[in-house]
């Protein structure tokens, strides 16, 4: 299948819709064939309320998407976000039949099944079960125990779920257009994809994604996720705060923000910024600093807070990546430092071919990184056969909440 | 009998004669009051009257009186509507004196049966005598016990009707629905059991939970005052950020409110949002936005809210209505038309209220709601009405003076043990220090004491419980028809005999809150315009506020305003971000400098 090696990756996000086309090489790297984006309507905090409007954007987009690339594009990968979203570890123990002594997949898909075996609440379904680490006999962190010899296989999983319907509801905005999800990925496990590399998922790292709606992150240790969500503020809210304090159109209040606008309070020159036809309305530097400090204080707060609780933050080696659009704010590397008190990097993603100055635009850090995520989905798949592949998706989509 | 005295308004002095008494009447009634007490029931006495002695013995209830004892000699009648009459005139002394002195009494029967459609219009015949304020539950049979039985039970509830002050009917048909069809019969009549309890509860609650916007029995009567209606209940708990959602939803998918699509055609909605201390203003905006969703735009919303200790975490949202079943609508178009073309909103505080709130823990910014209010109210006409079950919510006419009640902390009670599950948990831990200082006397607590025994006999046997449960309606039994006294009740009567309400609602304001309201729901309903003295569609700000007169709540009502309601911009109509109470989608900036 010549063209099962194209994957489309598409993120219907608050401020944009994205769609990038992407080849990946038989040595594995990555080409990015073409990218098809329209600015995004009807999407507020990273979930879709106008569905109509939305599929306008996404016929743009993918028209786009499909003469730049020349590929036609029948089945995508969908990015989800949304406050909805929620995530929880969970261990999973089974003991290996006697006289079987050796692991094998049947025991990995049973301790999977066990570790799954979490409480949602009854309106949610699993978006993803990620592996963190397998135990066997109380040996801790092995990565693949199939023929290990061992009675007792554990394995810790992190469970990401989320409202059914709601991701229901962001699947059917793409079939109507018509295009086919192949999958869907929380949006920071796909950005993480391209974003993180090996290294700094074995070192600790923290991916914030602060895109326009939402603000997302996943928090790796020891090379596995051990955090991640969804905070529903993103650069519309700085937007918004901007325009409700100073009273200014939001089209102005985004113009200043991205123009003039600092997150942090540092070596603030106080001059009086002149609002673009607004009749020479005046507004401080430092009240426009001191608008935007106060939000994304909050927001990273609220990123800050569980993960300071769970103890994560000490673990973070190389710190923390900034990606999403509303990462290009200045200043904000300085406030999220003096939050986490860790190394602060901003990053898109790196280490793609083809048209890809772009694509170091921390703004592309997730649609590209689902290329990525497909990639790695296919080389797990000789494993499994794609037919059961599928039947895996359609209950992932759809699916019990077992 | 006691009588009305203008005297005792003001200073209300005996708090020994409070008490709240619920009884049951025949297999159905003990069932529910077994119920209630298995529940956990610790403010109101339950008193089972039945003629059947083993039945009798098998019940929960602290107190209990065998109907006929000389006549049918510890049997049952048979279903002879007539033998439970005399069976009950036989036991009229006891009865008399079992709910003498009690100021409120709710009667639970099922009808169709002989003791039930036979002794409860007995029984409150003796309730009203004593002046008592009376509120009858009562279930109707299912259809398949046939049609005499069916008009056993009309005939009882007419002349239930003319005695109680409100009738909340259930439908047996109804709440076959709520269950699985495969289920046992024991399960079904639980269930329907449950609800009735449930509902009971949630009533009492209501009226009696202190109210930083309070709902008095003036306004549950508002709720259900229309005749041969059905009774809409709906009920809600939950915990976590989204509470306030969450418990709404509860209530909605409450299977008499049929997911909320019945409330628009309800002419006045009861809403109660209670929570601990930790109910922020911006939760009760939140569920009564979503209410004024479903509400029709003339619908009249009394809405009351309060705080409870016990309540800890969870929010609870009760939501009493009732609509008029397929028979009376045609015949009370004219009120209808009248009462629709003024909408109006009744707030547990009105524009006359005397100074009183006083008396009320945190607070409450009742004008702030009351605009939302005014803008939302506009949603969608209502629909035809769907018959389900029926609610009478009849006028009193009873020329007697009216009782007065007593606040008795409220009791919470799961309407499902799977969705309210919650509830239970913080029950035990209220303390009796959100009822308004006034009302614990020490009066209160010694009425207590045999309640909670009875809750204890009750645990002791479930099983008998159990299996009165698949009693109730005795299917067994020959319907006949018995020698009814006729019924004819006389609408258009209690509608112009309205003196009796107002004395009621006064006694029931200046009891509880101080306040004193002089709106008379009859006089309203036949005068045509809805209450205008007391309820003006539209209540400016400045007219509420004088309502809070201590230095205190208008303090507090001044802080609640600091949470803005506005002040989103572009996400003004999306899904609030609410963390720890705030919402995230007004700027921080705003937000912290305050």
């Amino acid at each position: 299948m010549a063209s099962s090696n194209i994957y489309v990756g598409l993120e219907i996000g608050t401020s944009k819709v994205c769609m990038v086309v992407g080849e990946v090489r038989s040595d594995g790297a990555i080409k990015i064939l073409g990218v098809g984006q329209h600015p995004s309507a009807g999407v507020r905090k990273g979930e879709i309320v106008d569905p109509e409007t939305v599929q306008t954007c996404l016929h743009d987009a993918l028209m786009r998407a499909e003469e730049r690339s020349d590929v036609e594009v029948n089945t995508v990968f969908l990015a989800v976000t949304g406050s909805h979203i929620q995530s929880l570890n969970n261990r999973g123990t089974i003991r290996v039949a006697d006289e079987q002594m050796e692991i094998t997949s049947e025991d990995l898909d049973e301790v999977k099944k066990i570790a799954r075996d979490v409480p949602l609440p009854k309106e949610n379904g699993y978006i993803h079960s990620i592996i963190q680490h397998y135990y066997v006999d109380g040996q801790d962190r092995i990565p693949n125990p199939i023929g290990m010899l061992g009675q007792k296989l554990e394995a810790d999983y992190h469970i990401i779920h989320g409202v059914k319907t709601r991701i229901q509801n962001a699947i059917k905005c793409v079939r109507e257009v018509p295009l086919e999800v192949e999958d869907i990925v929380f949006s920071p496990v796909a950005a993480a994809q391209v974003v993180l590399n090996r290294e700094a998922k074995n070192e600790g790292a923290l991916l914030i994604d602060i895109g326009g709606g939402t603000t997302d992150y996943i928090c790796f240790v020891d090379g596995a996720v051990v955090a991640s969500g969804c905070v529903s503020i993103g650069g519309d809210h700085i937007t918004n705060d901007i325009a409700l304090v100073l009273k200014i159109p939001l089209a102005r209040a985004e113009k200043l923000k991205v123009t003039h606008g600092s997150a942090s309070l540092k070596g603030l020159v106080d001059v009086e910024l002149v609002v673009e036809g607004e009749s020479g309305k005046k507004v401080s530097q430092e009240l426009l600093n001191q608008i935007m400090n106060a939000r994304v204080n909050e927001l990273l707060s609220l990123v800050h807070e569980p993960l300071a609780k769970q103890g994560y933050l000490d673990r973070l080696g190389k710190g923390i990546f900034l990606t999403g659009g509303s990462s290009l704010m200045k200043g904000i590397a300085e406030v999220t430092e003096g939050i986490f008190g860790v190394p602060v990097q901003k990053s898109g993603s790196s280490s793609m071919s083809g048209p890809s100055a772009l694509f170091e635009n921390p703004q592309y850090a997730t649609p590209v990184g689902l290329i990525r995520y497909a990639q790695l989905l296919e080389e797990q798949r000789p494993k499994k056969g794609r037919l059961s592949k599928l039947g895996e998706k359609i209950e992932k989509i759809f699916g019990g909440s077992r | 009998m006691i009588e009305y005295n203008q005297a005792e308004l003001s200073d209300f002095p005996d708090r020994a004669e409070f008490g709240i008494k619920v009884i049951g009447v025949g297999g159905a009634g003990a069932n529910v009051l077994d119920r209630m007490a298995l529940e956990g029931s610790d403010e109101a006495e339950l008193l089972t009257l039945n003629t059947d002695v083993r039945a009798l013995s098998t019940s929960v209830s602290s107190e209990k009186i065998q109907l006929g004892a000389t006549l049918l000699k510890g049997m049952g009648t048979g279903g002879d509507p007539s033998l439970g009459k005399q069976a009950a005139i036989e036991a009229v002394d006891e009865i008399r004196q079992a709910v003498r002195n009690n100021k409120m009494v709710f009667v639970c029967v099922g009808l169709g049966g002989g003791t039930g459609s036979g002794a409860a219009p007995e029984v409150c015949r003796i309730a009203r005598e004593e002046g008592v304020f009376l509120v009858v539950f009562a279930t109707m049979p299912f259809s398949f016990e046939g049609e005499r039985r069916m008009e056993q039970a009309r005939r009882a509830l007419e002349q239930i009707g003319r005695y109680a002050n409100a009738v909340i009917t259930f439908d047996n048909d109804r709440m076959g629905e709520l269950i699985v069809p495969k289920d046992g019969v024991t399960q079904a009549f639980a269930a329907a059991d449950k609800i009735i309890s449930q509902s009971i509860r949630a009533t009492m609650n209501v009226v009696f939970r202190p109210g930083l916007i309070r709902i008095g029995m003036d306004d549950l009567l508002t709720a259900l005052d229309t005749d041969d209606s059905r009774c809409l209940f709906g009920y809600g708990v939950a915990k976590g950020d989204n509470r306030s959602h969450e418990a709404l939803e509860q209530a909605l998918k409450c299977p008499l409110l049929d997911r909320g699509k019945l409330l628009e055609e309800a002419k006045a909605i009861l809403i109660q949002v209670a929570g601990g201390e930790t109910m922020t203003l911006y939760e009760v905006q939140l569920v009564m936005d979503e209410i004024s969703k479903h509400v029709g735009k003339n619908t009249q919303i009394l809405f009351g809210t309060g705080t409870d200790k016990r309540l800890g975490n969870s929010l609870t949202v009760t939501i009493i209505s009732s609509i008029n079943g397929p028979a009376a609508s045609a015949s009370r178009t004219s009120v209808d038309e009248s009462r629709e073309a003024a909408p109006s909103i009744s707030l547990g505080m009105h524009s006359d209220a005397p100074p009183s709130l006083s008396q009320s823990t945190p607070s409450h910014e009742a004008a702030f709601n009351i605009q939302d209010y005014e803008e939302e109210e506009e949603v969608q006409p209502a629909r035809p009405p769907v018959p389900l079950s029926r609610t009478q919510a009849q006028p009193m006419r009873d020329p007697e003076p009216e009782p007065e009640f007593e606040d008795v902390s409220p009791i919470f009670e799961p309407l499902s043990d799977e969705n309210f599950a919650e509830s239970t948990q913080p029950l035990p831990s209220y303390s009796p220090e959100t009822v308004p200082a006034v009302l614990r006397k020490p009066e209160l607590r010694a009425l207590k004491s045999p309640v909670e025994d009875d809750a204890d006999s009750d645990l002791r046997n479930p099983i008998a419980r159990a299996m009165d449960a698949g009693r109730e309606p005795d299917f067994n039994r020959p319907p006949s028809l018995g020698d009814h006294e006729p019924a004819e009740v006389d609408r258009v009567e209690a509608v112009t005999e309205s003196s009796q309400k107002i004395t009621l609602t006064r006694m029931v304001s200046s009891g509880n809150t101080g306040r004193i309201k002089t709106r008379d729901p009859l006089s309203a309903s036949s005068d045509g315009p809805t209450f205008p003295q007391s309820k003006p569609p539209a209540m400016p700000r400045e007219d509420i506020a004088p309502a809070y007169a201590s230095d205190e709540a208008r303090q507090q009502q001044e802080m609640l305003q600091l949470e803005p309601v506005g002040g989103k911009g572009r996400f003004a109509k999306t899904d609030p971000t609410i963390v720890d109470g705030e919402d995230l989608d007004v700027p921080t900036f705003l937000r912290k400098k305050r």
